[in-house]
C-alpha cells in the first residue's frame, strides 16, 4: 500500500506544482515546434499536433482529471451516506423502499445516463462532476446502510437512545464517525471509477472541452496523431493507468483493512 | 423457473418507461435544440421543421406517441442523418455492435475461465501470482486506452492488422476490436473465476474426490467449476453494461459503423431521437443480459431458484 501511497503523492504533487515550473504553458502554441519530439525546441515531452507542450498539458489535464474525480467522489459520498444512513436507521418500508430504488438505479446503463445528461445541459466541467456523482453514490448508499443496521443494534446506540438523544444526533455524533473508515474506503475506490468514467467522457468529446485539457482529451488527441508522434499516446496512457492501478490498490487495502 | 421471470419482468418493464419517459422529459426541456445551427433559421421555416416533426405539441402528447410509436417497433426519425429513421440506423448499426460484443464476450469468457483455472490449480505458486499480477493490471487498462495502444503496435508498428474500418465483416478487421474490448473483462472474470474456485476447492467434496484418487483436470472442470461459476455469473449483468459502453468507444477508435459511432454523433448532433432510441435500446438490453444471468444463477445453484 505504501509504494502506491507515494506514487499517487508525486503524481499530485506534479500535477499541482509542475505547470508552475515549466517554461510552457499547456494552451500555448510554439508556432516554431509543431509536433515537436521530446527534447526538441525546450519541450522535454514534445509538442502535439499544434504545437502545444506536451508535458504541461499532461501535468494540467492530471490535475483535471483528478479534481474532477475528486469533487465528484466527494458528492458520491454525500449523497450514498445521507441516503444509507436514512433506510439504515429508519428500516421498515422507508428502508426498503429506498434500496428498492437504488436497486433499479443499479440495473440502468449508468454511462448512457451521463452522456444524455450532457446532451441536455450542455457540456461544462461542473456537469460532468455533478452528473458523475448523481450516478455514482450507489455502492456507498449500500454500504453505509450495511453499516448503520449492523450499529444500531449496538449497546450504546440504545444506550444514547434511552438518555433521551434525538435520532438525527444520534445517527450524526455517533454512529458516523463509525462508519467514517469504511466510508473513506469506498470514497477512494470511487476515485478511480470517476477518473474511468471522465476519461471516457471527454475521450468522445462528450466531457471537459477543449483548450482546456484532461487526460481523456490527451489520449484521443494522442489516438488520433499516433501514427506520427506515439509519445503523445502513451505518456497519458501511462500516467492514467498508473494513477488507477495504485488508486484501486490503497482503496482495495482500505477496505479490507475495515471489512474486519 | 417461470415464476422468477415473470417476477422479474414485473420490474423489468417499469424501469425500462421510467428509463424512456424521464430520458424523453429531459431532452424536451433542454436549452436548444437540433435546429438551432449557426444560422439562425426564419421563425415560419423553423415553426414548420417543428411542426413536421411534432415538436409543437404538448409534452404529455409528445411522451404518449413516442412510447405508442416505440411498441410497434418505430423510433421515430432522425433529425441529423436526414435521410434516415432511427429504426434505418439501428438496424444498420445493431449487427455489427453484437457481433462485436458477442465475439468480446466469449473471448473474455474464455481467456478469463482458463486463467483463474490454471491460477486456482496451484494457489500460491508463481505462475499463479503472475496471472493475478495480469489480471488486476488489465481491469486498470480501460478499452480506451487498450483500444489505441493495441492499434499502435499491431496495426501501425508491426503492420499485421487494419486498424480501422470493418471491411465486410472478414476475420483481420474484427481482431484488433474484439481484443481491446475482451481484455478489460477479462482480468476482471479471471479473478473472480480464481476467487470462486479457491473457495470450492477448500471444501470437504473436494478432498473426497481427492482421497479417491482422481486427477486434478477432472476435480477441476467436472466438480469444481459448477459451483465456482456463481460470482462470474453474477458479474455478467455488470459485464454487459460494460462491454456496451465499451463498444462504444472501440467503434470510435476503429472507425466502425456501429450503434456507438451513431449513438456518440447522435449525442454530439443533439439528435433528440438518435440519442434516445438507443439509450432506450441499451437500458432493454441491459435489463435482458441482467434477467438471463439471474437465470443462469438459478441453474448453477438450486437454492436460489425460490
Amino acid at each position: 500500500m505504501r509504494p502506491a501511497l507515494i506514487v499517487i503523492a508525486l503524481i499530485v504533487a506534479a500535477a499541482l506544482l509542475g505547470p508552475l515550473a515549466l517554461h510552457w504553458r499547456y494552451d500555448v502554441i510554439d508556432w516554431s515546434a509543431v509536433r515537436a519530439p521530446p527534447f526538441a525546441g525546450g519541450h522535454v515531452m514534445g509538442t502535439d499536433s499544434i504545437g502545444r507542450d506536451l508535458l504541461a498539458r499532461t501535468l494540467v489535464g492530471t490535475r483535471v482529471t483528478l479534481g474532477v474525480a475528486f469533487a465528484a467522489a466527494l458528492v458520491s459520498l454525500v449523497v450514498g451516506v445521507a441516503w444509507g444512513a436514512v433506510a439504515g436507521w429508519r428500516g421498515g418500508r422507508m428502508d426498503e423502499a429506498m434500496m428498492r430504488v437504488v436497486d433499479a438505479l443499479y440495473a440502468l446503463p449508468f454511462m448512457f445516463v451521463v452522456i444524455l445528461l450532457m446532451v441536455v445541459f450542455g457540456r461544462s466541467i461542473l456537469l460532468v462532476f455533478l452528473g458523475i456523482g448523481a450516478v455514482e453514490w450507489l455502492t456507498m448508499a449500500r454500504v453505509v446502510r450495511g453499516q448503520m443496521i449492523a450499529l444500531r443494534e449496538r449497546p450504546f446506540v440504545t444506550a444514547a437512545e434511552a438518555a433521551g438523544t434525538p435520532p438525527a444526533a444520534i445517527v450524526v455524533r455517533h454512529m458516523l464517525p463509525n462508519i467514517a473508515g469504511v466510508a473513506i474506503a469506498y470514497l477512494l475506490l470511487t476515485i478511480p471509477q470517476v477518473v474511468m468514467i471522465e476519461s471516457f467522457l471527454s475521450f468522445l468529446g462528450l466531457g471537459v472541452q477543449e483548450p482546456m485539457t484532461s487526460l481523456g482529451i490527451l489520449l484521443k488527441d494522442g489516438a488520433d496523431d499516433m501514427d506520427v508522434a506515439p509519445h503523445a499516446l502513451l505518456l497519458p496512457a501511462a500516467v492514467l493507468v498508473t494513477l488507477l492501478l495504485c488508486l484501486t490498490r490503497v482503496g482495495e487495502r482500505l477496505r479490507d483493512r475495515f471489512a474486519q | 423457473m417461470f415464476d422468477l421471470i415473470r417476477r422479474r419482468l414485473f420490474t423489468a418493464i417499469p424501469t425500462l418507461a421510467v428509463v424512456v419517459i424521464l430520458s424523453f422529459v429531459l431532452m424536451r426541456v433542454a436549452p436548444g435544440g437540433p435546429f438551432d445551427g449557426e444560422r439562425p433559421l426564419a421563425p415560419e421555416t423553423r415553426a414548420a421543421l417543428m411542426a413536421a416533426y411534432g415538436l409543437d405539441k404538448p409534452l404529455p402528447e409528445q411522451v404518449g406517441r413516442y412510447v405508442w410509436r416505440l411498441a410497434q417497433g418505430d423510433f421515430g426519425p432522425s433529425l441529423v442523418y436526414r435521410d434516415f429513421t432511427v429504426t434505418d440506423l439501428i438496424a444498420r448499426g445493431l449487427p455489427i455492435s453484437l457481433t462485436l460484443g458477442a465475439l468480446a464476450l466469449m473471448l473474455a469468457l474464455l481467456l478469463g475461465l482458463g486463467a483463474g483455472m490454471v491460477a486456482a490449480a496451484r494457489p500460491g505458486r508463481a505462475l499463479d501470482r503472475m496471472l493475478m499480477l495480469g489480471a488486476t493490471l488489465l481491469t486498470a487498462l480501460p478499452s480506451f486506452v487498450v483500444g489505441p495502444l493495441l492499434a499502435l503496435v499491431f496495426g501501425l508498428w508491426a503492420g499485421w492488422l487494419p486498424v480501422s474500418g470493418w471491411g465486410d465483416g472478414d476475420a483481420p478487421h474484427m481482431i484488433l476490436p474484439v481484443i481491446a474490448l475482451a481484455l478489460p473483462a477479462t482480468g476482471a472474470i479471471a479473478k473472480l473465476a480464481r476467487a470462486g474456485l479457491a473457495e470450492v476447492l477448500a471444501q470437504d467434496h473436494i478432498r473426497m474426490a481427492r482421497a479417491r484418487g482422481l486427477g486434478w483436470p477432472r476435480i477441476l472442470i467436472v466438480h469444481a467449476l459448477r459451483p465456482a461459476l456463481v460470482p462470474v455469473v453474477s458479474y455478467l449483468g455488470p459485464a454487459a453494461a460494460g462491454l456496451l459502453t465499451g463498444a462504444v468507444v472501440i467503434e470510435t477508435v476503429f472507425a466502425l459503423p456501429g450503434l456507438g459511432r451513431y449513438f456518440v454523433q447522435g449525442a454530439l448532433n443533439r439528435d433528440y431521437p438518435l440519442v434516445l432510441g438507443v439509450v432506450t435500446l441499451y437500458a432493454a438490453l441491459i435489463i435482458l443480459f441482467n434477467l438471463l444471468a439471474d437465470l443462469a444463477y438459478g441453474w448453477l445453484d438450486p437454492r436460489a431458484r425460490r
